[in-house]
């Protein structure tokens, strides 16, 4: 690793001015993937600009919006009352991802920014458009068992690894963004980006922006939810498919639904057309199986992960019908 | 000590030490004036350097200097006809992807680590092969025999046979990965004396291999390794790396550590082989086995060939008239495998033992019946007895335990909400090895007994053991036995493998002991002191401080050559397997072991934990990723190459049928290491059958197989 | 020191430079410096701008230091404390072996820069000892053998005394999970659950 030139600042703006200027500097908050992906020649800044000590790090609810700074850890977000009582669909999404120790210094931001886990990603001696574009993909004809099977392109078939920004898909939350000219805000979902021609470009954050917090709406989403994660191991293992579930169920009816999918795309995936269908029927397993079924339309696998166009409607079956049986 | 806890006898003799941190491995050893190399690694799977420019390295902050075939530091024994296979920095051929061709030296790890990324590498690409499953298919691919064809009876019998199962088992490469980074610390001194710290399952085997390449008396090699951070195997030899530390050490004039990346450890110090076996049973309708084909392809290397034991097994555990084995290695362009725990027979039992319990699902038996009624009195294979064997028994044991009356022959018989049960059990056996040790005693008027010995303990508790066998046999407290290790210096003892280390240096502690206690006899007798007076008044009388005793111990019982000496383990496993997830599950364990009498019942029991836990890896998790394009790992670090984590484990049942085999030793305690994971995965595979209906003959059995299967 | 504390933007950084000569020379790119010194230009004078002042504790005892940027934590405390209890088992935040407290806090120290503590109190295994006396988790790893080779154990300790406090030892399930990210090679797992069960059922002061 280079030895590169480190500077901390406790203001917001101060910071932004420090990277937005320099393109050879990047923002480092918990740094568990920043650290690894240096140690592995991946990333190569040469100057870090330490935000720690930004003051980010406030979970409060306002208005029936819960803010969240960017700097608040995975664990602490996890742990938090409000978060329990309102969002346990998040609080569950959390405790997926990960181990305690790297939930405890990694942040919501650097949760948001994680680099996909794809293994041609991070051996830089392989091909990867992601990390250096042109040099093509090398998990597709290749080892893609963990890949992605919706909104693939030619250039690009790596999964985004949250588990926490499944979550976030699922429950409509909103990332405030700032900017030297200012803040703006986007949808959570709007986030992150499909890989189409640009793989290189993971979300929508312009170079010297900075994620300062996310709102979440208050919901009645907090009762029959639920975070299933299929992976190779029980734990601390990134998911091949996951699936973040809730429904609002009034006399057998589901009056809300939220579905989101991970390990399945280049960013969390919201499922829409499965929501549509579910919402005014009934939480039967034949609707729970309709609504997977609807979800899977333009799914496309790759070879070794052609698995996952099983899995991944068997798990959504699986988190509605876990969902609608907590009481 | 602590106050919560009372000390117990049992206790691992280093526990304070491994508990506080006070513990040294090799890499946390000072030495003045410490430098740091780091190594460049090729990125071509074969093919030839035909450029390295390390200028900018060279002139990076703190570099002292970088070592490659180019500057070739001169290595006698390289020079000299034989040696090395792969002799590091003595050749531009690159034999895999990930071979060290460079080494950096700088005054602090991370400069040196910098520096190595400024060397510049250029090739001249060659054809390569690494796709170990298409070689097998492909006959123009070199094959070579393993081991001598074995033919009992009748070859291929089981096409003959009422009942045929013929299948084939595949497993991936496995590495050992111990949590220790491997690694060394050289200091060639200018009288070319050199210490090293090491990590070696075999001081005395480091010790000979620095010399042998250095051409330089062994006595000239000092060797530590008093702790050593897990090893299953891979430190069984000393690998090229460490030469080339030394190498540098002696060319720079310097003290050099070298610790490898976790990505490293997959190709520059071993891995378990992968392997295709093709097992045929025949039996008749009543359930009798009437022939066994073991056919086995071991992955190898093109520049070494490694062999192990995959078919032994095949030929003695079950009574056949009929037996016949082959095993080949295939030359692949990949590192060099090495033994890994349960070395061959984990690897052989995996398909044995699934086929058998395919068998008694063709015949509608209880495996477990099946098993009893083809298991030999005699071994089959050697026509001999075996010298203790206590298998029906441990059926019996284990069976009770785990609640196998709850088990249907029927698959899916058991379901539990979303979860299928199902339940499997599986055999495992290695060799009962002793080999020739020697321990030097000293018996001292202070009441204390120190055993030193040149072997290692890379985790079981070799001197927990050693010191509980002379505390019994001295009637000295267990806290006033010293016994040391990890020093090439001490006595000589062989390398810690094989599940041996407890039956041949324990054999050395026993008759040194013995030896001992017949002088303080002698000088009672000699000092008109009663017989049975305690040591310390006999050496006070006669102005003794101490006595010492060093002892070789005979390599085995005389009687030994007439029997068949084995350990062996049954393993009983519980599995849920999710309807829709295809997630596995192990959710019961008992692992049996019958391996004589237990001397260190702690260690002896995390001993089998710990094997069952290797087994859930090799089951379940375990499989390192080759993408046969570039012949490299894509999966070469912990995130991606899953070893089991807590949640994968439940509790963990161990029986020990704890009674002395009367040939071994004089402790009548045969081996553990390996029988602990031998078998495992097998139990695994039948539970899953049991549970889904569903045989999965490709470790790991992942959800994805599981659900397409 | 490579603190920035004003609310102005714009020529914060460069009147902020100004303040002492090592902060010029941090302005210079990493680059540069290398360059000056691939071309043995001053190497002493590379050396003084390339380390950066770091003030911590480390088991209650101060320390003032000069670092790189990219020292970890994890290689700051066994190369340069000399506190070689902490394990580098993987480098990447993928075992555990690495665990220490950061203001009490369990954290994988291969992947936090050294000077990011600054100010920081970290507690490593040779701080959780009372002098002789072990450790209640200590102990009971020793009684229950929760170890075989002893090289993830200072990590497996660290996190099972943090897994208690943090209230997630409730029950075997839960000591599983939140321990899971402590990788045993050897297989000690339900030996460590154990002794993680019997420190919290008894209730010590840990």
């Amino acid at each position: 690793m280079i030895n590169f030139q480190y500077l901390r600042t406790t203001v917001v703006k101060t910071a932004l001015g420090l990277v937005s200027k320099d393109p050879k500097a990047t923002f480092i908050a918990g740094g568990t993937n920043l650290v690894d992906l240096m140690k592995r020649g991946v990333t190569a800044p040469e100057k870090l600009i330490d935000i720690n000590h930004l003051p980010l790090k406030q979970i409060e609810l306002k208005n029936n919006i819960l803010h969240i700074g960017a700097l608040v850890s995975n664990s602490a977000l996890a742990e938090n009352a409000i978060v329990a009582a309102k969002f346990p669909l998040l609080m569950l999404a959390l405790q997926s991802g990960a181990s305690a120790q790297l939930r405890n210094v990694a942040t919501v931001g650097g949760n948001m920014m994680q680099r996909t886990r794809c293994g041609y990603f991070y051996d830089t001696t392989m091909p990867c458009n992601k990390r250096e574009p042109g040099t093509g993909c090398g998990a597709i004809g290749g080892y893609n068992r963990m890949h992605a099977i919706f909104g693939t392109s030619a250039s690009c078939i790596a999964v985004h690894p949250s588990d926490m920004c499944v979550g976030l898909a699922a429950l409509d939350a909103q990332v405030v963004i700032a900017g030297t000219k200012g803040e703006r805000k986007i949808n959570f979902v709007d986030f992150h980006r499909l890989a189409g021609t640009t793989p290189e470009k993971d979300n929508n954050l312009q170079k010297g922006e900075l994620i300062v917090r996310l709102e979440i709406p208050v919901n009645n989403l907090n009762k029959h939810i639920h975070y299933l994660k299929v992976r190779d191991r029980s734990s601390y293992a990134f998911a091949l498919v996951s699936v973040a579930a809730a429904l609002e169920i009034k006399d057998g009816s589901i009056t809300n639904v939220r579905l989101a999918m991970g390990g399945v795309a280049h960013k969390p995936w919201r499922l829409t057309t499965a929501e549509a269908f579910l919402k005014g029927k009934t939480a039967t397993p034949a609707n729970f199986e309709e609504a997977a079924k609807l979800a899977m339309k333009d799914a496309k696998g790759f070879g070794e992960n052609d698995f996952k166009l099983k899995l991944a409607p068997n798990s959504i079956i699986e988190a509605l019908t876990i969902a609608k049986s907590k009481a | 000590m602590g106050n919560l806890f009372f000390k117990d006898e049992n206790d691992r003799v280093d526990g304070v030490d491994k508990v506080t941190g006070k513990a040294k491995y090799f890499a946390e050893y000072q030495l003045p004036g410490l430098t740091y190399g780091v190594l460049v690694t090729s990125t071509i799977t074969k093919g030839k350097i035909t450029a390295i420019d390390s200028k900018a390295a060279s002139g990076a902050p703190g570099v002292l200097g970088v070592l490659s075939h180019l500057n070739k530091p001169s290595v006698a024994g390289y020079e000299a006809e034989g040696g090395a296979k792969l002799k590091i920095f003595y050749t531009d051929q690159v034999l895999f992807n990930g071979q060290p061709i460079a080494l950096v030296v700088a005054d602090t790890f991370e400069r040196a680590t910098f520096a190595a990324s400024l060397v510049k590498v250029t090739y001249e690409k060659g054809a390569f092969n690494t796709d170990f499953e298409k070689s097998i298919k492909d006959a123009s691919v070199k094959k070579l025999q393993g081991a001598a064809p074995y033919v009992r009876g009748v070859e291929n019998a089981y096409k003959t046979a009422e009942v045929q199962v013929e299948q084939t088992y595949v497993m991936p490469v496995e590495t050992h990965n111990p949590m220790e980074l491997h690694g060394i610390i050289a200091d060639w001194r200018p009288n070319d004396q050199v210490t090293v710290y090491a990590k070696t399952q075999g001081v005395k085997a480091t010790q000979n291999t620095i010399a042998g390449a250095f051409k330089i008396p062994a006595e000239s090699v000092q060797v530590n390794s008093e702790f050593v951070g897990g090893g299953f195997g891979m430190a069984l030899r000393t690998w090229p790396l460490e030469i080339a530390t030394v190498m540098a050490s002696k060319h720079l004039k310097k003290p050099v550590k070298l610790v490898i990346t976790r990505d490293q450890m997959f190709t520059m110090v071993g891995n378990r082989p992968a392997a295709h076996q093709k097992i045929g049973l025949g039996a008749t309708k009543d359930g009798k086995i009437t022939g066994i084909t073991h056919t086995a392809f071991g992955q190898s290397s093109t520049y070494e060939n490694f062999t192990e034991g995959v078919v032994n097994m095949s030929k003695f555990m079950y009574s056949s008239e009929n037996v016949n084995t082959n095993y080949y290695i295939v030359p692949l362009d990949m590192s060099v495998p090495i033994w890994m725990r349960g070395p061959g027979e984990a690897t052989g039992a995996f398909a044995l033992e699934s086929a058998i319990d395919e068998m008694a699902h063709a015949l509608d038996m209880d495996p477990l019946d099946f098993r009893i009624k083809n298991d030999p009195e005699k071994d089959p294979a050697q026509n001999r007895p075996f010298s203790s064997k206590y298998i029906k028994e441990a059926y019996k044991l284990g069976s009770a335990k785990i609640g196998w009356d709850k088990r249907k022959n029927k698959p899916r018989s058991i379901v539990e909400g979303s979860w299928n049960v199902g339940y499997g059990v599986s055999i495992g056996v290695f060799n009962a090895g002793r080999g020739r040790a020697s321990v030097k005693g000293i018996l001292k008027a202070d009441g204390t007994l120190v055993l030193q010995s040149a072997t290692s303990d890379i985790g079981p508790g070799t001197g927990t053991g050693m010191g509980l066998i002379a505390s019994k046999l001295m009637n000295i407290p267990t806290d006033k036995i010293t016994f040391e290790l990890g020093d090439s210096s001490l006595p000589p003892a062989p390398s810690q493998g094989g599940s041996a280390t407890l039956s041949t240096v324990g054999s050395a502690v026993n008759d040194v002991c013995v030896a001992l206690k017949a002088t303080i006899a002698e000088l009672a007798a000699n000092s008109n002191m009663d017989a049975t007076s305690n040591f310390v008044d006999v050496l006070k009388k006669n102005n003794l401080p101490m006595i010492e005793k060093t002892i070789q111990s005979s390599q085995n019982n005389p009687d030994a050559k007439n029997y068949s000496m084995y350990s062996f383990s049954i393993h009983f496993v519980q599995v849920k397997v999710h309807q829709l997830t295809g997630v596995v599950k192990v959710s019961k364990i008992v692992s049996v072991g019958d391996s004589g009498k237990i001397v260190s019942p702690k260690t002896a029991r995390s001993q089998m934990v710990g094997g069952a836990v290797g087994g859930i890896g090799m089951a379940l998790t375990e499989e390192a990723i080759l993408d046969n394009r570039y012949g490299r790992y894509v999966n070469n670090n912990f995130a991606d190459y899953h070893v089991p984590v807590h949640a994968d484990v439940p509790e963990v049942d161990v029986i020990f049928i704890d009674k002395p085999d009367p040939i071994v030793n004089p402790m009548g305690a045969k081996g553990m290491g390996e029988i602990a994971i031998i078998g495992f995965a097998g139990a695994v595979a039948n539970a899953v059958f049991n549970a889904t209906g569903k045989r999965i003959r490709s470790l790991p059995i992942t959800p994805d197989k599981v659900l397409m299967g | 020191m490579a603190e920035i504390d004003t609310n102005q933007s714009g020529d914060t950084r460069r009147d902020f430079l100004k303040k002492s000569t090592l902060i010029t020379a941090l302005s210079l790119t990493p680059l540069t410096v290398l360059k000056a010194a691939d071309n043995k230009v001053d190497e002493q004078f590379a050396e003084l701008f390339e380390k950066i002042p770091l003030n911590l504790k480390v088991n209650n005892k101060p320390f003032s230091l000069k670092v790189e940027p990219r020292v970890t934590l994890l290689d700051l405390l066994r190369e340069q404390l000399r506190l070689t209890g902490t394990k580098k088992g993987c480098d990447h935040g993928q075992c555990g072996a690495c665990t220490v407290h950061v203001d009490g806090v369990r954290v994988n120290s291969c992947l936090s820069l050294a000077v990011m503590n600054e100010g920081k109190s970290i507690t490593t295994i040779e701080g959780l000892a009372n002098g002789d006396v072990l450790h209640p988790m200590q102990a009971a790893f020793i009684k229950h053998d929760g170890f075989q080779c002893g090289y993830c154990t200072p990590g497996q300790i660290m996190s099972a005394v943090a897994c208690i406090r943090e209230g997630h030892a409730n029950s075997k399930e839960e000591i599983r999970e939140y321990m899971s990210g402590n990788i045993c090679r050897c297989g000690a797992y339900p030996n460590i659950i154990d002794a993680i069960q019997e420190v919290k059922e008894k209730g010590a002061a840990i």
